[in-house]
């Protein structure tokens, strides 16, 4: 090949890309130190001319334009491509109801408000679409639906190499193939079919979990609790290396009746009360709160009702649980109601607060329904809610502490609440943010025939069918409730 | 819907049907009511609709941007709402789209509420502030009748328009010189950049870059300017390693676009890259402007406040046919002591209609001409990339190489990250393996991307959308 050959070849451009390539490292240097760079790019000798200053601006533009259309990053590493995102158990909830969804999801900032639209879909049958949200791995709070998600986001943010995802069951040797949420949903199906097998399952694996995970595992025995467990549970509240473990082993023990004896502190805090008769025949028992005469008595006596359980007071008073409960002076001492319903939350067994929700609710004490509600199953809490609106004329925000997610009261605007807010919607001044809050709540807690009647009674009111606060009842109404039927 | 009935009545009895009165009523001078008798024409509006409880109005007007406006209004209360940037309140769009509705001159078609007319009704502070404005006798006269009439034409003096011509060639030559000017000055500008040395220029990017823009504006270059003016932020976005390259890149299309005017200071596409783009005007009246009817897809609307105190606001489109230019954008700039606007489209709707596309050799930026009423839309597959990924990347920098954005439509590929945390996109065939330009999580790391519409900026991808087995979703930027 001659010299004139070549001097033709570059000419025409035929330079191999590797040899531009290979000049750049040098050209940025330089210009990154503030040197000139065409004699770095002698190949381009001829394009960018004897004037040094337009050489530097020509090979800028021919540098520019190469590495803008010729270099590619490549990863640095091999590539971790994550699963797909499962499949829900769940179908996913209609197409033309996710702006709503998002809509709701978008302008509440609150978690709960969040929280309360995925179980309220959950408990109709349906779950989110995954691009409109998707729950964290440490979400404990989402339906258990979601566990296969959560261990998604998990196996995300995680760098390890990913597990066998099992559909088996849950046992003592395939414990390890198990994501964490996916685990504990298998966990507590196998405590709803065989108790026992389940307790045997977290007793081997218990000592090897966190201690946010054995809270969270130990908390899943409270469903079909029985003395069959005490023995483990007694095991933990003796030896757990977490104060909150211990305390959680402690409460459920006393749900079964099995509290420490707390002799001394019970005694004490049985002599804040005393039982007394009542009636024509003094056979009716009640235990009233002594006066308390100061600040120092109210505090011992707050103390010890955070360290008692629900069985070692009663028996301090000569009464069983029950009988506490029944004979219990509601709304003498309003702190020392509040105390009673926290330890009966706490510790007292499932019949017990259902008592309990129904004494507190024969007061009127919407308040310690509240506390109750979470221990209740839907169909009380919806009980308990519909009687509040109707016999204490709660608000709806407040009614639906009380019902959480799974309600479907049939006709809650016609309860004084909803008198209430449809005067207010019509009064003059009435602004066009006024009570979302509550309006986003009757979304929650009615059914979807009463959303569909609530809907056209706000329509009467005055407003308007696009009115963003009308979302929840909007989707409520809308969506086919597959939860009610199954 | 029996359910709306109640509604129904209720505004009947509060007569909810306007008459002009009450638009002569809301205007707050005559100009505005001669604007809006001007948009008072079916030709202005698209997608005009009234709420099924008819109380609520809406539509978008045609304006002076790229994008339309979105006009609503509450005809309980008067209360409205449009998303022009002028500082009237209520604007000659609002009147327009009154005056439409209180002469019945196209049909207001009782539709579904959408979401951004309830998403206006829930920031509402409050009805009263419309009303007493409503209320308020004017401070000066109006007077519709004078609104309608048109002004006489006036028979054009050819002396004149002569004159005035050569005037207008006067200012352009002296525009060019200016411009010329101003471009030497930033030759130096990047000359002495890479004097001085480039580790300097990043770490001082920012100042350094506003001197010369200001320089540019001052010697008419403002679109220049203004790109030289986010420059900086480009460049902060890459990695520090990576700072180097992009800052030759950036600069290099500098040197290629000053070059490019100099060779030819008329050509309409290098202008608009330097000086300024073409009037909505210029665009509609050029004979030789490509017209394109098709049904249309909105990836994504981009919404970015610029150092130059300018919101930009950009919408990409998605032309769903099987030929033509496959994306187009269209670019509004307002500014930001306007306030927030809303959006204009929404992310995944579709619609038909013609976009006259600004003269180019490789056609993108574009004018919504014509949108259509609401129609059935067939179902469209999003269609195969029109090239391979390679090319794509690439023709668009050999015809105009000075392009900061190039839309992108990727076949079938999957998000997957490095050690390091990079995100990469990469093709099912393995072959191509692209950087994005942010860190995404969720539903597009954990599903196939059949289809993806992306923007291929400074060697890095940003994600508009993407189709998967999940349905369409919208990228996380």
């Amino acid at each position: 090949m001659t010299e004139t050959i070549m001097t033709e070849a570059i000419k025409t451009e035929a330079i191999k890309t590797e040899m531009i390539f290979d000049a750049m490292g040098a050209v940025l240097a330089r210009w990154t130190m503030g040197s000139a760079a065409a004699p770095a790019a002698s190949f381009w000798r001829t394009d960018l001319g004897d004037d040094p200053t337009e050489a530097e601006l020509r090979l800028l533009a021919l540098a520019g334009q190469f590495l803008g259309t010729s270099v590619l990053m490549e990863p640095s590493s091999a590539l971790r491509i994550l699963p797909d995102i499962p499949l829900l158990p769940l179908p996913t909830m209609p197409e033309t109801l996710r702006p709503l969804a998002r809509r709701i999801l978008a302008t509440k900032k609150q978690a709960k408000v969040k929280s309360d639209l995925v179980h309220f879909l959950a408990a109709r049958g349906w779950t989110v679409h995954p691009s409109d949200w998707m729950p964290e791995a440490d979400d404990d709070d989402v339906p258990d639906v979601y566990a296969s998600w959560r261990d998604w986001a998990a196996n995300a943010a995680s760098s390890s190499v990913a597990r066998q995802q099992t559909d088996d069951r849950l046992t003592t040797d395939n414990w390890g193939d198990f994501w964490p949420a996916a685990r504990k949903v298998a966990l507590a199906e196998l405590r709803r079919r065989d108790p026992s097998a389940a307790r045997a399952v977290l007793e081997a694996r218990f000592a090897g979990e966190t201690a946010d995970a054995r809270w969270r595992l130990l908390s899943l025995l409270s469903e079909r609790l029985s003395d069959d467990d005490t023995s483990f549970l007694e095991g933990i509240a003796a030896n757990d290396r977490a104060p909150k473990v211990k305390a959680l082993a402690t409460s459920l023990l006393s749900r079964l009746g099995r509290g420490p004896a707390a002799g001394e502190d019970a005694a004490e805090l049985a002599g804040f009360f005393a039982v007394k008769t009542k009636g024509l025949l003094r056979r009716v028992r009640v235990v009233q709160a002594e006066p308390l005469k100061t600040a120092a008595q109210s505090l011992r006596r707050k103390a010890l009702f955070d360290g008692i359980d629900l069985a070692s007071f009663s028996g301090a008073l000569g009464l069983a649980p029950q009988e506490l409960i029944a004979a219990w002076d509601w709304g003498a001492d309003q702190p020392a109601d509040a105390a009673l319903v926290e330890l009966i939350a706490a510790t007292g067994a499932d019949e017990q607060v259902t008592q309990a929700a129904d004494a507190v609710a024969d007061h009127g004490a919407t308040g310690l329904v509240i506390s109750l509600a979470m221990r209740l199953v839907p169909a009380e809490r919806a009980r308990h809610a519909e009687a509040a609106l109707n016999a204490q004329g709660i608000r709806f925000e407040l009614a639906q502490l009380i019902a959480g997610t799974a309600a479907r009261l049939q006709g809650p605007l016609s309860a004084p609440a909803g008198n209430a807010l449809l005067a207010a919607l019509r009064r003059d001044d009435a602004k066009p943010s006024d009570h979302a809050e509550e309006l986003h709540a009757l979304g929650l807690i009615v059914s979807r025939e009463g959303a569909r009647r609530s809907l056209e009674q706000l329509s009467g009111a005055g407003l308007l069918q696009g009115d963003p606060r009308l979302d929840m009842l909007r989707l409520n109404a809308a969506l086919d409730d597959k939860g009610a039927r199954s | 819907m029996p359910d709306i009935l109640p509604a129904l009545d209720s505004i009947w009895e509060t007569g909810v049907a306007i008459d002009l009165k009450a638009v002569e009523q809301l205007a707050t001078d005559q100009s505005s009511l001669k604007a809006a008798a001007g948009l008072a024409k079916p030709a202005k509006w698209s997608g005009v609709g009234v709420s099924l409880d008819g109380a609520l109005i809406w539509g978008e007007c045609a304006g002076s941007g790229a994008n339309p406006y979105r006009v609503m209004a509450d005809l309980r209360d008067l209360g409205n709402k449009c998303t022009c940037p002028s500082r009237k309140f209520p604007c000659k769009h609002v009147l327009g789209l009154l005056w439409l509705n209180a002469e019945a001159i196209v049909p207001f078609i009782p539709a579904d509420t959408p979401a951004w007319v309830s998403d206006w009704l829930g920031r509402r502070r409050g009805t009263s502030a419309a009303r007493s404005a409503s209320d308020a006798p004017s401070a000066t006269e109006k007077d519709l009748r004078a609104a309608r009439a048109s002004e006489p034409e006036v028979a054009e003096d050819p002396k004149d328009l002569a004159r005035r011509e050569a005037q207008a060639a006067k200012r352009g030559e002296e525009t060019e010189r200016a411009i010329l000017d101003a471009l030497d000055a930033l030759e130096q500008w990047i000359g002495d950049q890479l004097r001085m040395g480039l580790a300097g220029f990043i770490d001082d990017a920012t100042a350094r870059c506003r001197r010369i823009a200001a320089r540019l504006v001052d010697g008419k270059a403002a679109v220049l300017a203004g790109r030289i003016d986010e420059l900086p932020s480009r460049l902060l976005a890459l990695s520090a390693g990576d700072r180097p390259r992009g800052a030759v890149v950036e600069l290099g299309k500098l040197v290629l676009l000053a070059r490019a005017f100099r060779a030819a200071p008329r050509d309409a596409e290098v202008r608009r890259a330097v000086a300024a783009s073409e009037t909505r005007e210029t665009v509609l009246s050029d004979p030789r402007a490509l017209r394109l009817e098709a049904h249309w897809e909105v990836l994504a609307e981009q919404v970015q406040t610029r150092r130059d105190g300018l919101v930009s606001q950009t919408t990409w489109l998605l032309n769903l046919a099987a030929a033509g230019p496959r994306f187009a954008m269209l670019l509004d700039f307002f500014p930001a002591s306007a306030g927030r606007r809303g959006s204009v489209f929404t992310p995944g709707e579709r619609f038909h209609g013609e976009l006259i596309f600004y003269q180019s050799a490789q056609p993108l930026r574009a004018l919504l001409g014509r949108r259509d009423a609401t129609q059935a839309m067939p179902a469209l597959e999003w269609p195969l990339p029109d090239e391979p990924t390679a090319e794509a990347l690439t023709r668009p920098l050999l015809a105009e190489p000075w392009t900061i954005d190039i839309p992108l439509l990727l076949p079938q590929g999957r998000l997957a990250r490095d050690d390091a945390g990079q995100t990469w996109w990469r093709s099912a065939d393995g072959l191509t393996t692209l950087p994005l330009a942010s860190e995404v999580d969720g539903l597009l790391c954990g599903t196939e991307l059949t289809r993806t519409a992306a923007i291929w900026s400074g060697n890095r991808l940003a994600i508009l959308a993407a189709q998967t087995p999940w349905g369409r979703i919208g990228g996380h930027d």
